[in-house]
């Protein structure tokens, strides 16, 4: 259980105490609470949660007896000694037990039939196993209008709160956000924000996770199942290429929650959620989900039933020779599959993945690698370009925590972002981040046990900071590195060895190919989203679509097949870092849908060229055979906590981009998992869409002629974006546009270049704000 | 009141607090003093002369009696409510000033004129000299009678406050 810590029982130094009269060991310094659980007792707690930081001691639901103590202890926050005589179990102990749930209760409604937390509920557990069988309190007990909107997602039950901390703990300390705290004392003590404002935090939903009882529930998931009524499926989050782990809440074939996992996974998310990935699950039922296969036919769009869209995919496909292309999404199975048809059923294909070349990446990639859980260990956190903050999310409660554990954080990039608040940043003006790279060489040099974070599109686009970085990192033997990818498969499709899009862009362009297949790829909504439209504007041939969700790529597709999204669907996502993680089914998606790889698999055989598996476990097994990077791994050896590629994710030969292209301003662009493409999607998140805005410093918009709200297009060599409003904003460095990738309609992705190669940009101003 | 004039406060102040966060509690103190209560905009100026979040410092006025998120009257008198007093007859003292005053006789509140505020207090330290009243959290006083305690609010009523004397 994720509220104990967990102890390693056979490493150095063990601590040899008595426990209940049998002799156990512990590492020096573990707390009794975690000791005990480690050895099959379950000391009782509230407030004790090792991931918030050090114990707190306020609830006293954890008192142990310990010899020549004077008075019972708190074992939350007593930590192992040699020869300590523990017992939890004497009459003392039970008193002392039965009364802090006495007292405890004293004020809760005991509401458990009405409440969300019920058949859950730590307090409801504890007290059936530890707490009195009566309660004497008969006084009136406290009462509150209920329940309160903590925020659009989170809702508030004062009555219920025990006074535990652990969400203004989670706040303060952990997401540093500042926003909850307790008001006034005792009886009356209450949760809240300022002056009741809207909670708003960017990982406000894991104070849902945390809270021991019923006090703060999510809204979405309100009055909506029974614990019992449900199955939990563990599985991963495929939103963003970090691959949080996750627990999905099935009933009735819907998700209808997503939760961190109980035992969090301490090599990635140690439990965390954003809130982007806790809360959009609901895109699987959005309004424009695709639920049935589109026909687009000269009499207008038919939907057809998925055996004859199979068949007419098929006989759209048959005797040509067909461009694949997987999208940065697609997961391992179905680009492994996508790539297998090229071998038979549609021979001669061109297969190749989205996403960014990144050939300039190899030496960095090459370089010993570490997961998300290492950084605890970093005593200097060195950040390269990028925007972790924004591109993802959860990276940036792991470096608050580096942070809060002492760490030296530190970097260098073009973009303000949160984290530089955690330390000396060097801001780099675009082009040029070898400069920054050079600032923070030293101290990679000097750290004992550095971790370096970079981005894969920042170094990709310099391919001489990329090569100054992967050798400031090899001149230290203790360092690591871990990429900060673009892309959520990014790492998986590399590892298939899949080439890049312009293979398929140009033999597109030079009529070598007459069809198109596009798993989950969306050339049309991507950066070069204006190329791709210009190489399919005379393109003749049929272009078949497996897809979610309408785009511009699905409007312009003569066959959409409805696919299943991340929360429906069996397969494997290797993320950012390359940690190879299974998606596990959790609902069962609409009727007309089914999963990408099952698609493929019954184009195949429609095609006459049936592959040998069934499963989406054999498929894996088949499709990244003679992958070095995939040696030895399996869906089962993948398990519940995922494990790291056997080899890096690498392809070669992809070009380095050359330098920025064209005149004008620099354009630097940003994905914003928050409040992006999933905010549209989801209706428990679209209050916190973001706006299509380039950001512009003052000087420079000046310079430029436009005012804050104006329209523009901001205007390449690779072509024109869609239209995006002008912020001018204090704090944005000077000489430069700044512009969020994954807006709706793709504005930014029509300024860039399919291989996101850098631009100069410029600002055409359409309409005056 | 603004950030800077609560930092102007701070300045020389500072070297007496060994931890920081203890700044907040002379800053809310003294941000009150120009309206006699803490307003939302107060508290954010004294989170961003301190550097504590806003809500953290709302927190820390929550938690006090003395420093009041909301307006009270120029006056505010403390009844204390606790053991020894109560047995002194600080319950007949309480009615007779809500009486008085015409305010809420469980939660006490503030006077139509605006004047006087009557709120409880828990044990104020002077047992010895109970029932007994505290006004503006200055000095407390004691022990009163029912009578006594309602002159004694009558003489507040009329007298400048210790803020109005100062300007
Ligand atoms: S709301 Fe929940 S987590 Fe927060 S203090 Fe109350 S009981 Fe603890
Ligand atoms: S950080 Fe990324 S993977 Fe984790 S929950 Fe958020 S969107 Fe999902
Ligand atoms: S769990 Fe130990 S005091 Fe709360
Ligand atoms: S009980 Fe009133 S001052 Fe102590």
């Amino acid at each position: 259980m994720a509220e104990y810590a967990p102890v390693d029982l056979t490493v150095e130094n063990q601590v040899e105490f008595e426990l209940d009269g049998r002799k156990v060991t512990a590492p020096a310094g573990t707390m009794l609470a975690d000791a005990c659980y480690a050895h099959g007792v379950e000391i009782p707690i509230f407030c004790y949660e090792p991931r918030l930081g050090p114990p707190i001691g306020a609830c006293r639901m954890c008192l142990v007896e310990v010899e020549g103590m004077r008075g019972l202890q708190t074992a939350c926050s007593t930590p192992v000694a040699p020869d300590m005589v523990v017992r939890t179990t004497t009459d003392a102990v039970k008193e002392a037990q039965d009364g802090v749930l006495e007292v405890l209760l004293a004020n809760h409604p005991l509401d458990c039939p009405v409440c969300d937390k019920g058949g859950e509920c730590p307090l409801q557990d504890r007290t059936f196993k530890f707490g009195p069988g009566q309660s004497r309190f008969v006084e009136p007990k406290r009462h509150h209008p209920k329940p309160l909107e903590l925020s659009d997602r989170i809702a508030l039950d004062r009555e219920r709160c025990i006074a535990c901390f652990r969400c203004v703990r989670f706040s303060q300390e952990v997401a540093q956000d500042g926003e909850l705290t307790m008001q006034a004392r005792g009886a009356l003590s209450e949760i809240t924000t300022f002056s009741g404002d809207a909670y708003a935090g960017r990982f406000s939903g894991n104070v849902i996770d945390l809270c021991p009882v019923g006090a703060l529930t999510s809204i979405p998931y309100r009055f909506v199942s029974r614990p019992w009524d449900v199955q939990n499926t563990p599985s991963i989050c495929g939103l963003c290429p970090v691959g949080c782990n996750t627990e999905l809440t099935v009933r009735e074939g819907r998700t209808k929650r997503v939760t961190g996992r109980p035992d969090p996974n301490s090599a990635v998310e140690e439990g965390w959620l954003c809130d982007t990935g806790r809360w959009a699950y609901d895109a699987s039922w959005s309004d424009d989900r695709i639920t049935g296969a589109i026909v687009r036919e000269a009499t207008g769009d038919r939907v057809a039933g998925l055996e004859d869209a199979v068949d007419a995919a098929a006989a759209l496909l048959r005797g040509r020779t067909v461009g694949i292309l997987a999208g940065t999404g697609a997961t391992v199975e179905e680009a492994g599959i996508a790539a297998d048809l090229a071998a038979g059923a549609l021979p001669g294909a061109i297969v190749a993945r989205m996403g960014i070349p990144g050939g300039a990446l190899a030496g960095l990639r090459a370089l010993p690698g570490a997961q998300l859980g290492d950084i605890d260990d970093a005593d200097v956190v060195v950040v390269v370009g990028g925007d972790p903050a924004a591109q993802q999310p959860i990276v940036e409660l792991r470096l608050r925590k580096a942070r809060r554990f002492g760490a030296t954080v530190t970097g260098c990039g073009p973009r303000p972002h949160l984290i530089e608040s955690l330390g000396a940043f060097t801001r780099t003006v675009p082009g040029a981040l070898a400069d920054g790279v050079a600032a923070v060489a030293q101290a990679i040099a000097g750290a004992t046990l550095p971790v370096v974070l970079w981005d894969e599109a920042d170094l990709a686009a310099e391919p001489a900071a990329a090569a100054a970085l992967a050798d400031a990192i090899a001149a230290n033997d203790a360092a690591r590195q871990i990429e900060l990818g673009a892309d959520v498969n990014g790492s998986g499709l590399r590892a298939l060895g899949l080439p890049t899009a312009d293979l398929v862009l140009d033999a597109v362009r030079e009529g070598r190919v007459d069809a198109l297949l596009l798993v989950h790829a969306e050339p049309l909504d991507a950066p070069g989203r204006t190329a791709w439209a210009a190489a399919l504007q005379d393109f003749a041939g049929p272009v078949v679509a497996i897809a979610t969700h309408p785009t511009a790529t699905t409007e312009r597709a003569d066959l959409v097949l409805p696919a299943l999204t991340m929360w429906e669907q069996d397969g494997t996502l290797v993320s950012m870092n390359g940690r190879v993680q299974r998606l596990r089914p959790g609902a069962r998606g609409p009727e007309g849908a089914a999963a990408g790889w099952e698609l493929l698999v019954a184009l195949a055989h429609r095609l006459g060229a049936p592959p040998p598996y069934r499963t989406a476990a054999a498929a894996f097994r088949a499709v990244t055979a003679g992958h070095a990077a995939f040696a030895g791994i399996t869906s089962d050896t993948a398990g519940i906590l995922g494990v790291p590629l056997a080899a890096p994710a690498q392809v070669d030969g992809a070009s380095a981009p050359a330098p920025a292209q064209g005149e004008g301003l620099p354009l630097v662009a940003t994905r914003e998992v928050y409040g992006g493409t999933h905010a549209r999607r989801s209706a428990s998140l679209a209050s916190t869409a973001a706006e299509a805005a380039a950001r512009i410093a003052p000087a420079t918009a000046e310079a430029q002629w436009v005012r804050d709200g104006d329209r523009i297009v901001l205007r390449s060599p690779a072509g024109d974006s869609g239209l995006l409003t002008v912020r001018v904003e204090e704090g944005w460095p000077e000489g430069a546009v700044f512009a969020p990738l994954g807006a709706p309609g793709a504005p930014t992705e029509g300024a860039l270049p399919p291989d996101m190669a850098p631009v100069l940009v410029q600002v055409v101003r359409v309409e005056a704000g | 009141m603004d950030a800077d004039q609560i930092r102007a406060h701070l300045d020389p102040i500072r070297h007496e607090f060994a931890d920081p966060r203890s700044l907040v509690m002379p800053a809310l103190k003294f941000a009150q003093t120009e309206k006699g209560h803490l307003t939302r905009e107060d508290m954010a100026a004294v989170a961003e002369a301190t550097g504590y979040s806003p809500s953290f410092v709302e927190s820390v006025a929550s938690f006090y009696d003395r420093l009041y998120t909301r307006p009270v009257g120029n006056r505010v008198v403390s009844v204390c409510i606790t053991l020894s007093c109560m047995l002194r007859g600080s319950d007949e003292v309480w009615e007779a000033l809500c009486e008085h005053e015409g305010v809420d006789h469980h939660h006490g509140g503030t006077s139509a004129d605006g004047r006087i505020t009557i709120q409880e207090a828990q044990c104020l330290g002077y047992c010895d000299r109970g029932a007994c009243i505290q006004v503006d959290a200055e000095e407390t006083q004691g022990p009163f009678t029912p009578e006594e305690a309602v002159k004694l609010v009558e003489e507040l009523r009329e007298a400048p406050t210790p803020a109005e004397l100062w300007r």
